[in-house]
């Protein structure tokens, strides 16, 4: 480690590189990643867990949370929170199969117009943040029940039915190729997600906007005095988590064929859930996209790996618990570790 | 005849006549108050006066329960009674009890309820019926409705739909299968993995997946059937499992090898019995869950009448024969 | 010497809130290449004042003028386009990014047109590290976090931050006085050394032995008003502090105290008293 030179007053310690990489937000989700494959590679290794087709499971999994994982991942950056994503997902895959079954509209309108009413979520809940000073996890806690509810009221409004199926208008169509078409055993999803990540990293680390992004999350006065437009940086990203959950509502329908009031449930929460394994902090102003891609990749394993080992699945939900809970903890510890600047 | 003028005594018999008629005639159009055109019957209340609650465990996301309503909105339709639906968003026992206590409370011509957990509700159902409200148990607690007083019971009992199914699956040679609950908790979907089990002849595996999520479902099957070559036989208990698991099944390619069938319809799955992908759905009825009660309610209500017996409405098993003329009810949400 | 027109210049502000007086009437101007102190205890109205000359307040009476010409700043964004940098005691520094990311947050330097415009993260660590040598740092890794520094240095780097943005007027709000003697000391150097470019600096402070080895002037606000300007080799720092704690008010109070004791003299040129 290199000392400066300029007189005994100044000592500022150089950070060595490998200290530095340590403590990248990433690197600590990628030990928890490899930790979590090991665990399934010994527990389960025999039964498919190693093979194309297991990791097609869990990788498909991994990816539809991921594309979701992104944009929330950077929102927290941001310093905010959208919990309103899962319930944008039971109402963008209701929108889709409801346009095309009860009106007709051809597919890809209706998936243009989840969009649409997406992006409009998204921009509401931005706004309203905004404007009202609120806190975002109060105004999206209220936009989560709000849409669910709307979601299901207007299905039965409208059809009388909570699960509404797309008949015959998805199959064969381009546009389910690229939405839930596959390559192999690995599905499209994997691809969208990987997409969305780099797109994601590209702009926090190359783009001005991925610095207001710091900027906003670290102190959203103090950027605001240099001339960053806090309240575009915001309303932008609450639109992108919005359009991601449409995003993954059209894959999930044009895959299951089917659209269904309860889609996206706890995806929200699994989201934060994937960018804080990542790195990214609850308060804001740090944090990765790449991280929030291992997040989710974890999650998915935890999710998947269950049926590999043969456990009866009443433990489900311990499992997936206490999988992620190892994984923060091992995370944080390495990050601890890495960190001593100060 | 004898032409004599009317006499005062000829004219007092013919006034007491008229008015004796008049009284009748008035006693009748009276009697139920403001008729309606052409109701025969007037009763001891009229069907405006009418309003019945239903208290159940089935919340309003849930595809079977959507069904069951649709039913009780008819029935309100048909009959010209007011109705109303409660329900909590998830199974809880406890906010059914505040349901069922604030139904009575309101004072209504007679309740509909499912019972769901005797202890916690019996008391309550008793509590009704002590203070003259009629109730008809519907779907889950054919084995209280008659202690708690209730004048019917309408429904089919989950356990015994899925002893049905496991006979039927083991005639058709089924003899280690997967029973697939999309919703663990709920008690009812229990009951038909338990009944399954028991008409299979016990070599059933419980397998729980997240029905709101259907990729991680499906991927869910598709790795267990990729583990478990011994088993030939799957059992869904609706359409959140029934889908997810028709596509693990496409992409395993086991689907000949493997007897498949589920409970509760929906579109997708009754083309896919029609195709014979799936061996069979088992229809509840559950229409007549929602509208019967609804009848046999007002029917009490107004004349006094009811069923001496339960109304058993299912399990129909929809097979490849009778599935194309199902699917158009199903898309209206009535079957 | 350079001219003498000031590069900032209160006349006659006040500020009120409603019914309560932040400001009464105060007057008082920094001129290039000096450090004019703004001293004054807890609740004196000094950050109401830089407010004031940052554009987060407007002046409920009075004007401001820079370089002489009456303004009125509507806004932060105002008063930073205008020349007039204010660094606050939080030093609007993100901790846990990087020094360039910090240095260039909002004023980002890019490369590239329409969709490929990103951010030159190249140059930024360039100019980030020339500008951190200019002040003594030395780091050949400019992405560090800002935690890494010690609170001096971050001071430091805000400063040349504002410098580096062609700030005419710095204003700082209590600079020193979250640091130890030693940090204290380097931020008074480059203090010094932006002085000597020309700039002119408002320092404001409740500690006189920071302030008064750099100043060359000094405004004393007592409850919202000025009790006075003083030139450095008209007033000593004992008298200073006697004037920030309340001195006259203090000498009363010790006269009543004791009965009848004759006050000490107050000896101020172009001193109000209250």
């Amino acid at each position: 480690m290199a000392q400066s030179t300029t007189g005994e007053e100044t000592r500022v310690r150089e950070v060595g590189v490998l200290r530095r990489w340590l403590t990248r937000p990433e690197l600590a989700a990628v030990a928890g990643a490899i930790l979590v494959f090991a665990f399934f590679a010994v527990v389960a290794g025999d039964s498919g867990f190693l093979t194309g087709g297991g990791t097609a499971t869990y990788l498909e999994v991994a990816a539809q949370l991921g594309i979701v994982a992104v944009p929330v991942s950077m929102l927290m950056i941001a310093g905010e929170f959208d919990l309103s994503v899962g319930s944008m997902v039971g109402a963008a895959g209701m929108i889709i199969a409801i346009a095309v079954s009860q009106y007709g509209w051809p597919l890809w309108a209706a998936v243009l117009l989840s969009f649409l009413v997406a992006l409009g979520v998204g921009f509401f809940n931005g706004y309203v943040v905004i404007k009202t000073g609120l806190p975002s996890f109060i105004v999206t806690l209220g936009m989560l029940f709000a849409l669910r509810g709307l979601t299901i009221g207007f299905a039965r409004l409208l059809t009388a039915r909570t699960q509404i199926g797309l008949g015959d208008a998805g199959s064969g169509s381009l546009l389910t190729s690229i939405f839930a078409g596959s390559i192999g055993v690995f599905s499209a999803s994997i691809i969208w997600w990987l997409v969305l990540a780099l797109l994601g990293t590209w702009v926090l680390q190359r783009m001005v906007f991925g610095n207001w992004i710091f900027g906003v999350g670290g102190d959203a006065i103090a950027a605001r005095n240099v001339g960053v437009p806090v309240n575009r940086v915001k309303i932008a990203l609450f639109m992108c988590t919005a359009l991601s959950a449409a995003l993954l509502a059209a894959i999930q329908v044009l895959d299951a064929g089917s659209a269904d009031v309860l889609r996206g449930e706890l995806v929200e929460l699994q989201a934060i859930a994937a960018a804080v394994i990542g790195g990214v902090l609850l308060t804001g102003g740090y944090g990765s996209v790449i991280g929030a891609l291992f997040g989710a990749l974890i999650f998915g394993m935890v999710q998947q790996g269950i049926f590999f080992t043969g456990v009866s699945t009443d433990w489900f939900q311990v499992f997936v618990g206490v999988m992620l809970l190892v994984a923060v903890l091992f995370n944080n510890i390495i990050r601890k570790r890495a960190s001593e600047a100060r | 005849m004898m032409e004599r003028g009317f006499s005062r005594r000829d004219f007092l018999k013919a006034g007491c006549a008229g008015i004796a008629g008049a009284a009748v005639f008035g006693a009748a159009g009276c009697g139920g108050g403001p008729e309606t055109e052409g109701a025969g019957v007037a009763g001891l209340t009229s069907r405006k006066d009418i309003r019945l609650v239903m208290v159940t465990h089935g919340s309003a996301s849930d595809p079977f329960w959507s069904v069951v309503q649709n039913g009780l909105k008819q029935a309100s339709k048909d009959l010209g009674v007011e109705v109303e639906y409660r329900a909590p968003e998830s199974l809880d026992v406890v906010d059914i009890q505040k349901n069922m206590e604030a139904a009575i409370a309101s004072e209504p011509s007679g309740i509909a309820m499912t019972v769901v957990d005797p202890d916690a509700l019996s008391d309550l159902a008793r509590q009704a019926t002590g203070k003259g409200i009629p109730i008809v148990v519907l779907n889950t607690g054919q084995e209280v409705w008659e202690e708690v007083g209730a004048i019917t019971y309408v429904g089919q009992t989950e356990y015994d739909a899925g002893v049905e199914a496991g006979k039927r699956m083991a005639e058709a040679g089924v003899e280690s299968a997967l029973c697939i609950n999309q919703e663990q908790g709920n008690v009812a979907l229990e009951d038909r993995c338990n009944g399954f089990s028991e008409g299979l002849g016990g070599n059933v595996k419980e397998l729980a997946v997240q029905g709101t999520d259907p990729t991680a479902a499906q991927n869910a099957i598709k790795t267990e059937l990729n583990n478990n070559s011994d088993v030939d036989g799957m059992l869904t208990l609706g359409p959140q499992g029934a889908i997810p698991a028709l596509q693990a099944l496409k992409s395993t390619g086991k689907g000949q090898a493997l007897k498949f069938a589920t409970f509760d319809l929906a579109p997708e799955v009754l083309q896919a019995v029609r195709d014979g992908d799936l061996l069979f759905a088992i229809d509840q009825q559950q229409f007549l869950q929602g509208y019967l009660p609804i009848t046999f309610l007002t029917t009490y209500v107004q004349y006094g009448v009811s069923p001496v017996n339960e109304v058993a409405t299912g399990p129909r098993f929809v097979t490849r024969q009778d599935a194309n003329d199902v699917i158009d009810l199903t898309k209206q949400g009535i079957r | 010497m350079t001219n003498d027109t000031p590069l900032l210049e209160a006349r006659g502000i006040s500020k009120y809130f409603g019914h309560v007086v932040a400001l009464e009437d105060i007057s008082m101007d920094v001129r290039p290449g000096e450090v004019m102190c703004l001293l004054g205890d807890n609740g004196a109205g000094k950050s109401t004042l830089i407010k004031t000359f940052s554009g987060v307040h407007q002046p409920t009476e009075g004007t401001l003028l820079i370089d002489g010409e009456e303004v009125l700043l509507n806004s932060p964004r105002d008063a930073i386009d205008r020349g007039i940098a204010t660094v606050y005691q939080d030093l609007a520094m993100i901790p846990l990014s990087g020094i360039s990311r910090n240095f260039f947050l909002g004023r980002e330097p890019t490369k590239g047109v329409g969709p490929f415009k990103r951010f030159d993260v190249a140059k930024a660590d360039q100019v980030t590290r020339e500008e951190l040598k200019k002040i003594g740092i030395e780091l050949r890794d400019t992405s560090q976090p800002v935690s890494t520094l010690s609170g001096g240095e971050r001071q430091s780097v805000a400063i040349a931050r504002a410098v580096h943005f062609g700030a005419k007027v710095l204003i700082l709000d209590e600079p020193t006085s979250a640091l130890g003697v030693k940090q204290a000391a380097i931020v008074l150097r480059y203090i010094a050394h932006a002085k000597e470019q020309g700039l002119g600096i408002i320092f404001i402070s409740h500690n006189v032995y920071h302030a008064y080895p750099i100043g060359d002037r000094f405004t004393v606000l007592e409850r919202g008003r000025s009790i006075g300007t003083f030139e450095k080799d008209e007033i000593s720092i004992e008298e200073l502090e006697r004037q920030m704690a309340g001195g006259a008010e203090l000498e009363e109070l010790n006269a009543e105290l004791q009965g009848s004791r004759p006050s000490g003299s107050e000896g101020s040129a172009n001193g109000k008293s209250d």
